[in-house]
């Protein structure tokens, strides 16, 4: 007769690299941590742990934690640091297979040799690991330009809950046969399958770059909305054009002001012109500063870090730490931002924001009480509705992401989420629960 | 006046018919539906039952849940320029024709979006806002008649997606009709990343058969400010390959980076449009270069100094848009040509990376001496999507078949080199069978479970996109059925 193996006995048994782990704030953790490096050890692993209905959390390097979940542990966590390293380099064809654990800032240091970089601007690229991008499709301002893991993944590698390996994509940049299998697993938060390898497109690193900071001295709403939307409708091409309130461009820049953060990339000449273009727009009540080089990296290095704090981190959860996603139509940014900054001033809680006003993705990070985090959030929420947008929480202890849903209220079409969830993964075993409706 | 009546006895004709607001908006007779029997894959024909022409989403929510009801086969069709046959009636399907919904609801500059029906053609959008400085980026050859909601079914590509992407980067949100009746809103608003499974991206490109797409948000993008292209002549096709890689790697990305050979170019000198290219060349490149205007002198440049580093015979830049555009109508009415000299053609639509464009050239010239047909290629150089156009005449007993399997061999050396076997023609019924040489068993198993969770009992355009189940496969059923039951 057959015993169940449990967990350890076949971990140990296959000589495999686990240790046992901690439940933390942030849940989603296993009772056994074990970091493949090959992709048979994870298929195996999975044929294990789907023939005995263990459940498995996955996770890249752990920087999205907090990021969606009501489970603080599943039986088994499988995590992909160690599954790292380029795969393929095809440099004329500016195409790039990795493996998933690769963290987004190596490859893009490696992709620098090659005058090449992946045109992705995801949060924390320094511990976040290209699959966790994917997985959870992070982007950043620059999203404008450069669009997202969805625009640039042209082929995945993904291990089944069963174990099965399935290749989706492939590795050319124009790809319609059969469905777009890619989509599925991209922002599908780990549901549906690990991804082990990764195939993007490149573009060329441009030539010059520099950022703007156009800074408001007031916070007059018809001067913001129409000095923006005149912006936009001229012939520039910037990469990103986001809004700071003055938390945010403070935090960056030093400017205590409302701010626009432009951003250019091309050829000198180009990225010249569109600067001059920037300054004759400039009225009165408005102050620019063009950053370039190590002083422009600089800035954009400290808006990728905002979601981490280390003093929201050390003082032992007295005041929790949220970082929400918020989309909304391209130019309600503005309306939600001057909300958020309303709301900074008529209550205690620290709330800050930025969001991209041609693109309609927002970042906003609020510390607080548990009661008042909860009341803030639920405002927050509703104001992205009233703006036909929603607000999702991309960061926050377990506890509370028990009282507060992560993802809103679901949509006429879960049904058809939850047939592919049943589909692809009918034990449940995979990331129960992390996504939206308790999928 | 004479009261009209429906002269059929299939009760469903009658029931379809009283689904409609306009009751007449239906064909039956034989001699209407023959122009349904096929699309733009002219090889295979099959009659549809019927074609009904809905004017709004609720009609066509209607539709779906009859046949669904009562059990018939149905599929959506837009304008029929389909090149695989997506739209082609195999199981005696009802077809919703969306050529009547074909309204531009909605256009928000300002956010840079539009909202359309799904019968609106993709090149009256750009014209629509062309002059106030906008347009829709993808833009197939046959954007003049095609729809919008075809574009969709296909992921359609054009000459200009090497730089702005494709249809699926390029939808926003979209309101669909499941294959149950039910109306469903996917990216309400046109706002990025709604949480959940990224359905969008799922729908685009799933050739209708996961639901029918009944409204469509895209996004618009700003004309850019300058534009030049240029036109290089090669005396050897290798030259012209290198140049298109040598560009590339320069850093530039151009707007578009395209390829005929000399097959090709004799065919489009012969039709419509012919700009007076040199007949004895053995490749032609048109390469444009758009973006803020101080920036693109130095490009173009760059791209001569590339092609004269190349053997390039002539190059040189368009000297208005008269000539520019003339290019382009040469190149863009390039398949049609090939009617000029050659009775019948197949076109073909692999992907290979671009660096093995000389070596899948010279095997896609041995196919055409193994086969005995002239093959002409007409490509969007930039992404590696080749257009081999394999000429031949179906007159001659047995030619047709030869065309096919010439075609099916030039997508097997695409594969083998690391391509893929469509780049957005898609599969629909031409390349099932090829699907096998880039997917295995369990990868395409893997793509119609996705389809079980939509189109439960395979109602809507059954028998498209995926071969039919393998030997193996079938085996491997039977015995897991008799284990189960």
């Amino acid at each position: 007769m057959n015993e169940v193996l449990s967990i350890v006995e076949y971990l140990t048994a296959y000589k495999l690299d686990y240790e046992m782990s901690q439940a933390d704030l942030y849940g989603n953790s296993g009772q056994y941590t074990v970091y493949p490096t090959s992709e048979e050890e994870l298929s195996e692993i999975f044929a294990f742990v789907h023939k005995y209905q263990f459940t498995v959390n996955i996770q890249g390097a752990g920087s999205k934690r907090g990021y969606g979940g009501l489970i603080d542990q599943a039986d088994l966590l499988i995590s992909m640091e160690k599954f790292t390293g380029i795969v393929e380099h095809q440099s004329g064809d500016m195409t790039l297979t990795v493996k998933a654990g690769t963290k987004l800032e190596d490859v893009q240091r490696y992709l620098e040799d090659f005058n090449q970089k992946l045109a992705l601007d995801p949060f924390m690229p320094h511990v976040s690991t290209i699959g966790g991008v994917i997985a959870s499709n992070d982007s950043g301002p620059k999203r404008l330009n450069y669009g997202s893991a969805r625009d640039a993944v042209i082929g995945l590698r993904v291990v089944y809950p069963d174990g099965k390996v399935i290749r989706t994509g492939g590795k050319v940049v124009k790809n319609v046969a059969g469905y777009d299998m890619n989509k599925l697993f991209i922002s599908s938060m780990g549901t549906l399958g690990v991804i082990t390898e990764v195939t993007v497109k490149l573009r060329p690193l441009a030539k010059s770059t520099a950022t703007c900071i156009i800074s408001f001295q007031g916070e007059d709403r018809n001067t913001i909305y129409s000095f923006t939307r005149n912006l936009l409708n001229n012939s520039i091409e910037p990469i990103s054009c986001e809004l700071l309130d003055p938390i945010v461009s403070y935090k960056i820049s030093g400017i205590n002001k409302l701010s626009l953060l432009i951003s250019f990339e091309d050829v000198e000449k180009s990225v010249e012109y569109q600067i001059k273009y920037i300054q004759s727009l400039i009225e009165e009540e408005m102050n620019l500063i063009v950053l370039r080089n190590s002083e422009e990296k600089q800035l954009w290095d400290r808006l990728y870090q905002l979601p981490i704090d280390k003093e929201a981190e050390h003082n032992n959860g007295e005041k929790l730490f949220a970082v929400a996603k918020i989309g909304t139509i391209n130019l309600n940014v503005i309306d939600i931002l001057l909300k958020v900054m309303e709301i900074r001033r008529n209550t205690n809680i620290d709330i800050y924001t930025h969001g991209g006003v041609g693109h309609g993705l927002m970042q906003l990070y609020i510390k607080g009480e548990e009661r008042e985090m909860i009341e803030t959030l639920t405002k927050m929420r509703e104001v992205t509705n009233e703006n036909g947008g929603y607000c999702i929480i991309k960061h926050l202890p377990l506890a509370q992401r028990l009282v507060f849903d992560t993802w809103g209220e679901t949509k006429g079409a879960h049904y058809l989420l939850e047939g592919i969830k049943t589909k692809v993964d009918p034990k449940k075993i995979l990331n129960r629960k992390r996504y939206v409706g308790g999928i | 006046m004479k009261k009209w009546k429906l002269k059929t006895k299939d009760r469903h004709i009658h029931g379809l018919s009283q689904l409609l607001n306009d009751k007449q908006a239906i064909l039956y007779h034989k001699e209407d539906l023959i122009s349904y029997d096929c699309d733009g894959f002219t090889i295979h024909k099959s009659l549809p039952r019927a074609v009904v022409f809905p004017h709004s989403t609720e009609e066509v929510a209607r539709i779906v849940k009859y046949c669904h009801d009562h059990a018939l086969p149905f599929l959506a069709r837009g304008a029929g320029t389909g090149l695989s046959g997506g739209a082609i009636p195999l199981n005696n399907e009802v077809i919703i024709s969306m050529v009547k919904m074909k309204r531009l609801i909605d256009i928000d500059l300002d956010n840079r979006r539009a909202v359309v029906e799904p019968g609106y053609v993709n090149l009256k959008l750009t014209n629509q806002i062309i002059e106030r400085g906008y347009y829709y980026a993808p833009d197939p050859s046959s954007q003049y008649c095609c729809t919008i909601g075809g574009n969709v079914a296909e992921n359609a590509g054009g000459a200009h997606c090497l730089k702005y992407g494709v249809t699926t980067n390029h939808i926003l949100g979209l309101e669909l009709v499941l294959p149950n009746g039910e109306i469903v809103e996917i990216g309400r608003n046109g706002v990025l990343d709604e949480p959940g499974y990224d359905l969008l991206g799922l729908i685009t490109g799933s050739e209708g058969t996961l639901g029918i797409v009944t409204k469509i948000i895209v996004r618009i993008l700003k004309n850019p400010e300058g534009k030049q292209t240029v036109l290089a002549y090669f005396d050897d096709i290798e030259d012209g390959s290198q140049a298109v890689s040598d560009i590339i790697s320069a850093g530039i990305v151009p707007a578009a980076l395209e390829m005929m050979d000399k097959t090709a170019i004799e065919g489009v000198e012969a039709a419509a449009f012919p700009v007076g290219h040199p007949k004895d060349i053995a490749a032609v490149l048109l390469i444009e270069v758009d973006g803020i205007a101080a920036g693109i002198d130095e490009q173009i440049e760059q791209i001569l100094s590339v092609c004269r580093h190349r053997n390039v015979r002539e190059v040189r830049a368009a000297k208005d848009e008269k000539e520019r555009a003339a290019w382009w109508a040469n190149r863009k009415t390039g398949f049609g040509a090939m009617g000029a000299i050659s009775p019948d053609y197949l076109v073909q639509d692999g992907v290979i990376p671009r660096s093995k464009l000389p070596e899948v050239l010279r095997r896609i010239n041995k196919i055409s001496e193994e086969y005995d047909l002239r093959i002409a290629n007409i490509f969007h150089a930039g992404d590696g999507n080749l257009h081999p156009l394999v000429l031949f005449d179906a007159r001659v007993p047995g030619e047709t078949e030869k065309a096919l399997a010439a075609g099916s061999a030039c997508l097997k050396v695409c594969a083998d080199v690391g391509g893929t076997i469509t780049g957005e023609h898609g599969v629909g019924i031409e390349k099932r069978e090829e699907m096998r040489f880039v997917f295995t068993d369990e990868e395409i198993a893997a793509q119609t479970d996705i389809r079980s969770v939509f189109n439960t009992d395979n109602l809507l355009n059954a028998g498209k996109l995926f071969p039919s189940p393998s030997r193996c496969a079938e085996v491997k059923k039977e015995i897991k059925e008799k284990i189960i039951g």
